[in-house]
């Protein structure tokens, strides 16, 4: 520990933390631009400069590391000229039209540094340049005049998403950010994560769909989860009037610290586009026409009592207190046929399976993923469908972690891999225990053959995995079409052969599906649906968008009821619609990827006349007369042995 | 033997071919003959890159190169040039593109009072590509016996002892620089040689690389194993590419001695040297630019703590130095501390190599004991002012040096005088300007340079350099305000404080030192419209270089 | 000058595999790719990038750093007139009108028949024998304005 004292106050902080933090720590506060608590210190802007006894000149805080006995004084006449100096000139050195933008009055940290200085005027003209403006990009909007060049956005693009989109051009006063190699935004490798946007201090990058809809304090902010997919990333959602404004990354949220995909930051702003369901709908004559909740129910349950057969499918988007609701009414009530998820236990079925068998959780953290130095990835694709896991890989790669990419289909994870692996057939069986026998030096040539994979790829594989220190391993939808219980196991030995299974630690780890995906498993929602000769089909939908498979699979079923938020084919072809909560809407419960229990909070107030999923099922088991319990679907979901230990 | 002129007859095997040593033989009849033995020296010089027009000689102090030489040229010579002080008519070399040899042509042997050869003992006599040469002049005696004899320590407490500091222009105590390094724990260090010599005015790393490469091998070996390291590095500027080949070559020759390489000498000592080159960046002289460019990134300093001496190349310890700090580590450890100390004063003891530039008789390059005034060096060095004009001011150190009025011509020229006067010694470049020199033109040209080679990093510089160009050149176009000085003072004082690195600080420098010593010239262009010395664009000349400026509306 | 597609790849990988493909190496490589092309057109950069696994904007935002490195396409002959102090007391602003009234063109201008390409240079590190001009590879010293046309005209 070191002992520092800021401003005659005596502080003790762990060697290497900067002034800055430790500053923090003690309830002080220093101005800052280009810092960012996410982001590894810079040192340019100059704003944070503190004075330390002994030093000639003054110090930048955010770089400086604590030293024993160190004094700093974080306030003087000359500290005041410096801060003065600095804005002065950044203010000088493009051109910041204040009055026309989105952040002046409150959101913007260059004018709130400047006004915390009692600035009231800029002593330097500036010299009137020509700056660039690139609207080129689907979402948000770069504007060079109100760039400080803080390098926020380059840091954030690399350090935290590993995408390294943004860089900076030219020196001195030519300096600029740009994308790839100097192209339109919307041209360049950027994948949308929003990450530049959020860190921006000014208006230089400013988000298209929620800009000029109101500055911070006007705005809701509801701190919640994402359910773009099974990370369940944190969340602040900012709204304002009842309408969804904007997403932010939480920096505090254990899963992302802070990082979001296009799915959670930027997708949501889709469904403004979709066709809403506001009133329930009954076939006639042919017809959806609308009805009364009275009706619509009726006309559901009077189907599932006389049907023979019956099916019943929930989104795994919907929280777990719904998909409780669900599973007892169709499964332990209605004892229907086919009681599932939409996943149909593709993501969960087998590893469930396994766990039974073991008789305890055998995959590990994602937390894992952000320290691993070597991840073997098998049938995942990553950047399609869990994005905010590949961040954790991608950002790894420039300092040394070594990537193992096997998959059937492209994959953009290969692009940064070391070894890439193509097992045939879309089995994986014979490539997991190849990558084993490498581990334990035992003969690899057949193995290898038969997957259908270069010999000396698995051994250099093998290498890679043998030489690190935190390996870790992502298996994903890919692997588990094909695979056995004994693929598993093999996996799981593969895992503890290579060392992301060991005493302190376990980084094996499946991405599972959607949000709830998890919960679905919990719950046994993992048959896989006949429809054979179905007479009675359920769907509670939610604010799903269901798959074109789906909608063919259904097309000759004979009755169809959908509960649902938006129009689809599925709801345009059903015999009875029920208009449902979005999940901005509802407030429930969700189980992550590695068991982590979270609670997704609700912003906004449902329409008139909408039902929230739940209510609807608790609805529809009055009418068939049936009572279903609501609070015990926490103890139900720690009935069966799950995949990863749950925590809350 | 204090001669007043010296002429060098080239002994290259191309130039013996044709005739040399007969010339030079004739040479020494014909100044024998006028009885100008005790006045003019005769000598021989090794290639000098004018290889079309050899046999050639040269005649200093003007530098004058005669040749082709035909044996009948030499008496006219003797006569018009030496006895009568006349440039022979006719005789010169033609006008041609140099190559780089030509920086180092001025790099002679010491004639002239007060000037002491240490560090450019060899360059510009002996043959860069031949390591025998250096070897027959005490070459690699030092590293032998040091990794014969002595512990790292010992070999440190030495440097210590010889009193002598950086001569890249921050003047740190070298002694302890390497200490730093070499009690910084850790299994793998580095050393580093700063050959980046982009200060404007500088060009004596060059000399002292193209002209004694071994040297700074050499000594490079010497660091390393008093520092603990194994692996080395020569930062060269990519323009510099004859010496990148000397060093490489050099470097190729020790090893395949075994002075380079696994188990030096039979010593167990390793060392392996790489020459990387530069690419166009005068901040890439700034120690942590430098590593940071070693890396393969952007050369933009680092956040100091930590300090390279710890936390360097690839986070390992170490050692970064001048070219010419290194090539005083051989002669010290030769000669030792004592014999060092015997030059130059008691704080900054030691030799420095400078370089007198502008407005003189002669310009080039000297070797002078630390301590010497400016007076002394124009007078005597640079022969006087040319054209009998008058010293107005000299800006010492370069680019980022100081710039000084006559007032202090004589102060002493070692680290703490200057420092006690609030100017800096720098580099050693020493421009010296004249009464038809435009303080305010000057400021110019500087603050141009630093504006174009600032990294960016930082806003005081990046844009600190920038405003401030484009207010002198305001001034300078006659549409300046009185705001306008007080804004540059506003400019520089914060350029020199508040900077990330030292091109920020020294940018800040000469402008402030300008604005002090000669206000009342800068005024003149604001107050009254008019440039005292004709030289900025108001007074009707043409802007240099051309200005992006957009004409402000006065307030 | 366009380089053929075809040979700037071919150089390229030349020239990354006798640094070793090391990323670390990037701005030798990009520095023997400029020199033996010219220039860094846009295809190199992205093929080096590829090669040493380095992301493009961390190729480009290095290559545009340094001055030695350019990504436009120069002329046939580069000019560089030295502007620092040393030069520019030496004579330097009479020397650099001259050129500047033989050429017709600006600080970074190539010629409309791409001939000549003009751009000021921070010190070379030939102050000794300032004004300085390099055209191409060859260093002219001590110029003074008369001597420019002939010196141009050495070049075709």
């Amino acid at each position: 520990m070191v002992h520092i004292t800021i401003d005659g106050k005596e502080i003790q902080v762990p060697e290497g933390t900067t002034v800055l933090r430790a500053a923090e720590q003690a309830d002080i506060h220093i101005p800052t631009l280009c810092d960012h608590p996410a982001l590894t210190p810079f040192g340019g802007c100059r704003l944070c400069l503190v004075d330390v006894k002994g030093a000639r000149t003054l110090q930048t805080s955010c770089t400086l590391p604590a030293t024993d006995n160190m004094v700093v004084t974080t306030d003087n006449e000359r500290i005041r000229e410096a801060r003065k100096f600095v804005l002065t000139l950044l203010f000088s050195e493009r051109n910041h039209f204040c009055p026309y933008c989105q952040v002046s009055g409150g959101d913007c940290e260059l004018q709130n540094a400047a006004y915390e200085q009692d600035m009231t005027h800029w002593p330097l003209q500036p010299n009137w340049n020509k700056y660039d403006l690139d609207a080129s990009h689907e979402y948000f909007i770069l504007e060079q005049d109100r760039c400080i060049l803080c390098r926020r956005c380059v840091r954030a693009c690399g350090e935290l998403i590993g995408n390294f989109t943004l860089g900076v051009e030219e020196r001195g006063a030519d300096s600029s950010i740009v994308a790839d190699l100097g192209v339109p935004l919307g041209e360049s490798t950027c994948i949308s994560c929003g990450a530049c946007v959020q860190v921006c201090p000014t208006g230089a990058l400013i988000d298209k769909k929620s800009a000029y809809l109101g500055h911070e304090v006007q705005l809701d902010k509801t701190e919640s989860i994402c359910i773009g997919c099974s990370l369940g990333c944190g969340i602040d959602i900012y709204s304002r009037d009842n309408r969804l404004v904007r997403i932010e990354g939480n920096w505090d949220a254990s899963v992302n610290h802070g990082v979001l995909c296009k799915v959670g930051r930027y997708l949501p702003h889709e469904a403004e586009n979709w066709d809403r369901i506001y009133t329930p709908m009954v076939r006639k004559d042919g017809k959806l026409k609308a009805a009364t909740w009275e009706d619509a129910i009726n006309a559901v349950a009077d189907q599932l009592k006389q049907s023979s057969r019956t099916a019943a499918m929930a989104s795994t988007r919907l929280p777990a207190e719904s998909l409780y609701l669900f599973k007892q009414l169709f499964g332990d009530k209605l004892q229907a046929d086919t009681v599932t998820s939409i996943e149909e236990g593709a993501n969960t079925k087998l590893a469930a399976q396994l766990a039974a068998d073991l008789g305890s959780p055998f995959e590990g953290s994602l937390s894992e993923l952000e320290k691993a130095d070597c991840v073997l990835v098998l049938g995942a694709d990553l950047v399609e469908d869990h994005e905010v896991a590949s961040f954790f890989i991608k950002r790894n790669v420039p300092h040394g972690t070594r990537v193992i990419s096997a998959g059937c289909a492209e994959n953009a994870i290969a692009d940064i891999a070391d070894v890439v692996l193509k097992p045939s057939g879309d089995n994986y069986d014979n490539l997991i225990q190849a990558l084993s026998a490498a581990l334990a030096d035992k003969p690899v040539t057949a193995l290898a053959k038969a997957a259908g994979v270069d010999e000396a790829a698995v051994k250099e594989a093998a290498r890679i995995l043998a030489a690190a220190n935190f390996p870790a391993i992502v298996y994903g939808e890919a692997l588990l079409k094909n695979a056995s219980l004994n693929t598993l196991k093999a996996l799981v030995e593969l895992g503890h052969l290579s060392g992301a299974i060991g005493e302190q630690r376990n980084a094996l780890v499946s991405v599972k599906g959607k949000a709830n995906s998890m919960a679905a498993a919990q719950y046994g929602l993992e048959q896989a649906m006949e429809i054979s000769d179905e007479q009675a089909v359920f769907i509670a939908l939610g604010d799903d968008c269901p798959s074109q498979k789906l909608i063919k699979r259904l097309e000759n079923v004979p009755f169809i009821a959908v509960q649902a938020s938006y129009s689809s084919q599925l709801t345009a072809h059903a015999n009875v619609v029920l208009p449902v909560t979005d999940w901005t809407e509802q407030e429930g419960s969700y189980l992550n990827l590695d068991g982590r229990l979270q609670t997704a909070v609700q912003p906004i107030a449902a329409p008139e006349g909408v039902l929230t999923n739940a209510a609807v099922l608790e609805k529809l088991a009055a009418a068939l007369g049936y009572h279903l319990d609501a609070a015990g679907w926490k103890d139900e979901l720690l009935k069966r042995v799950p995949v990863a230990i749950i925590t809350e | 033997m204090n001669y007043r002129s010296m002429v060098l007859v080239s002994g290259d095997p191309r130039s013996m071919e044709r005739g040399a040593r007969e010339i030079y033989d004739q040479f020494q009849r014909e100044i024998n003959a006028l009885e100008l033995e005790n006045e003019v020296s005769l000598a021989w010089m090794q290639d000098v890159g004018r290889s079309d027009a050899v046999p050639l000689a040269v005649v200093y102090p003007e530098a004058t190169i005669y040749g082709p030489l035909k044996l009948e040229d030499v008496h006219t010579i003797v006569e018009e040039h030496l006895y009568k002080g006349r440039i022979a008519p006719g005789l010169q070399a033609p006008v041609r593109e140099l190559s780089g040899h030509i920086a180092w042509i001025s790099a002679r042997q010491g004639t002239l009072p007060a000037e002491q050869r240490i560090i450019l003992k060899r360059a510009g006599l002996i043959d860069p590509t031949s390591i025998e040469d250096y070897i027959a002049d005490d070459g690699y005696q030092a590293l032998a016996n040091i990794l014969a004899n002595m512990q790292p320590k010992e070999v440190i407490d030495q440097i210590k002892a010889s009193g002598l500091r950086g001569r890249g222009g921050a003047g740190f105590p070298t002694g302890l620089k390497w200490q730093f390094v070499a009690s910084t724990p850790g299994e793998q260090k580095y050393v580093i040689c700063n050959a980046d010599e982009s200060e404007p005015g500088t060009f004596k790393d060059r000399v002292l690389i193209e002209g004694d490469p071994h040297a700074i091998v050499e000594a490079m070996a010497i660091a390393a194993y008093a520092v603990g390291a194994d692996e080395g590095y020569f930062y060269v500027r990519g323009e510099y590419l004859l010496a990148q080949k000397r060093l490489r070559l050099a470097i190729q020759q020790a090893e395949e001695m075994g002075l380079l390489g696994e188990d030096i000498l039979g010593s167990g000592f390793n060392f392996k040297l790489h020459v990387h080159s530069g690419a166009g960046a005068y901040i890439c002289g700034e120690e942590t630019a430098l590593i940071e460019s070693l890396e393969g990134k952007r050369g933009e300093p680092r956040a100091r703590p930590p300090y390279p001496t710890t936390n360097g190349l690839w986070g390992k310890p170490t050692l970064v130095n001048n070219v010419e700090t290194l090539a005083n580590i051989p002669p010290i450890m030769l000669n030792g501390a004592d014999w060092y100390r015997g030059y130059g004063t008691e704080k900054s003891p030691g030799t420095k190599v400078c370089t007198i530039l502008g407005n003189v008789n002669v310009t080039g390059l000297i070797e002078v004991p630390m301590g010497i005034t400016l007076r002394e060096i124009i007078s005597i060095y640079g022969k006087g002012m040319a054209h009998g004009a008058h010293f107005k001011m000299a800006q010492t150190g370069g680019s980022s040096g100081s710039v000084i009025p006559s007032t202090l011509q004589d102060t002493p020229m070692d680290f703490e005088s200057y420092q006690e006067n609030g100017v800096s010694l720098g580099s050693g470049a020493l421009l010296i300007c004249d009464e038809n020199n435009c303080a305010l033109d000057l400021a110019i040209v500087l603050m141009n340079f630093f504006r174009k080679e600032s990294c960016g990093k930082c806003n005081p510089c990046r844009i600190g350099t920038e405003r401030a160009y484009q207010i002198l050149k305001n001034i300078a176009e006659g549409v300046g305000t009185m705001q306008d000085l007080e804004d540059l003072k506003f400019l520089s004082k914060n350029l020199i404080e508040l900077s990330n690195c030292g091109l920020g600080t020294t940018a800040g420098t000469p402008l402030e030192n300008i604005l002090q010593y000669f206000m009342p010239e800068v005024e003149a262009h604001i107050k009254l419209k008019v440039c005292p010395t004709g030289v900025c664009p108001m007074s009707g000349k043409k802007a240099y270089p051309k200005t992006k400026l957009v004409q402000l509306e006065q307030a | 000058m366009t380089p053929d597609n075809m040979n700037v790849l071919e150089v390229v990988r030349g020239v990354v595999e006798e640094h070793g493909g090391k990323a670390e190496e990037l701005i030798p490589i990009l520095n023997d790719v400029n020199r033996t092309i010219g220039y860094l057109p846009k295809e190199a950069l992205e093929e080096i990038g590829r090669l040493v696994k380095t992301p493009k904007s961390k190729v480009s935002s290095v290559a545009t750093f340094y001055t030695m490195m350019t990504t436009k396409p120069r002329g046939r002959h580069v000019i560089q007139f030295c502007e620092s102090a040393p030069c520019h007391v030496a004579g330097g602003r009479e020397v650099w009108l001259a050129i500047q009234d033989q050429l017709g063109l600006e600080d970074g201008e190539t010629s409309e028949d791409g001939k000549w390409t003009l751009i000021t240079a921070s010190c070379l590190g030939l102050c000794g024998v300032g004004p300085i001009m390099l055209v191409d590879e060859d260093m002219y010293g001590n110029v003074t304005p008369s001597q420019v046309p002939e010196i141009l005209a050495r070049y075709s």
